[in-house]
């Protein structure tokens, strides 16, 4: 697999197109927000349990996916006790990173990231609202988080006053 | 001909507007160029979403160029 591929659409398309239950959360929210910052995977947080993992896991299963995480990259084949105990799984992919977290700091599981959603790229998916991605970022209050956050408040505050 | 007004502001950093509330003058002295958020505030999502892509693009570009020539 090319090492310069990451393609965020197509991922996120291919997620969509095999119905999982999804919202985009991380440095892609915040782009999508407006702000100028470039991060190099895709974040979702999705609903864990045997059905939308199954979902998750067709929607990738031809993209040689495996848990970039594990020291051997174990490729990313589900059985029912994964199923039931993963809290998060992180993939890479012939199209890219795919993060899927079943909690997101500062917001809580899928239930709690789909209320604090809207409908983004024409009704596509959903993605955090700026409310829920700055409460994301300061949970997460890493540097780079830190650093969104400013921009994610001066976007909300120009939109406020438009 | 160019004007001393032309020269001026092609001389000049990135101004906040009179009308920038404190959270705007806040990204704007942490450092940010803060009219690529004007910039980007104009485009539509699926116009973002492309930006994005195509700045992730250089970026791994350049790691890539940059990773060969140390190899």
């Amino acid at each position: 697999m090319s090492t310069l591929l990451q393609n965020d659409e197509e991922l996120l398309e291919r997620l969509r197109k095999h119905e999982v239950d999804f919202v985009i959360v991380g440095g892609l929210c915040v782009a999508i927000h407006g702000a100028p910052l470039v991060t190099k995977d895709v974040d979702i947080c999705c609903r864990l349990g045997t059905e939308n993992l199954r979902r998750l896991e067709s929607a990738v299963k031809d993209l040689h996916p495996v848990h970039r995480m594990t020291p051997n990259k174990l490729p990313f084949e589900l059985d029912e006790r994964l199923c039931q105990e993963l809290k998060n799984v992180y993939l890479r992919t012939d199209l890219g990173i795919l993060d899927c977290l079943g909690e997101v700091s500062g917001i809580g599981n899928y239930d709690d990231a789909l209320r604090l959603s809207v409908p983004c790229l024409s009704g596509r998916f959903r993605m955090l609202t700026l409310d829920g991605i700055i409460a994301a970022k300061e949970a997460a209050g890493r540097r780079r988080d830190i650093e969104a956050v400013y921009l994610l408040r001066a976007i909300k505050e120009k939109k406020r006053n438009v | 001909m160019t004007t001393n007004e032309q020269v001026d502001q092609l001389n000049r950093n990135y101004v906040c507007p009179p009308d920038a509330g404190p959270a705007w003058r806040a990204a704007c002295d942490y450092g940010f160029d803060m009219s690529l958020v004007e910039e980007a505030l104009k485009m539509t999502e699926e116009e973002r979403l492309i930006d994005h892509q195509r700045a992730l693009n250089r970026l791994l570009q350049f790691t890539s160029d940059e990773h060969a020539s140390t190899e």
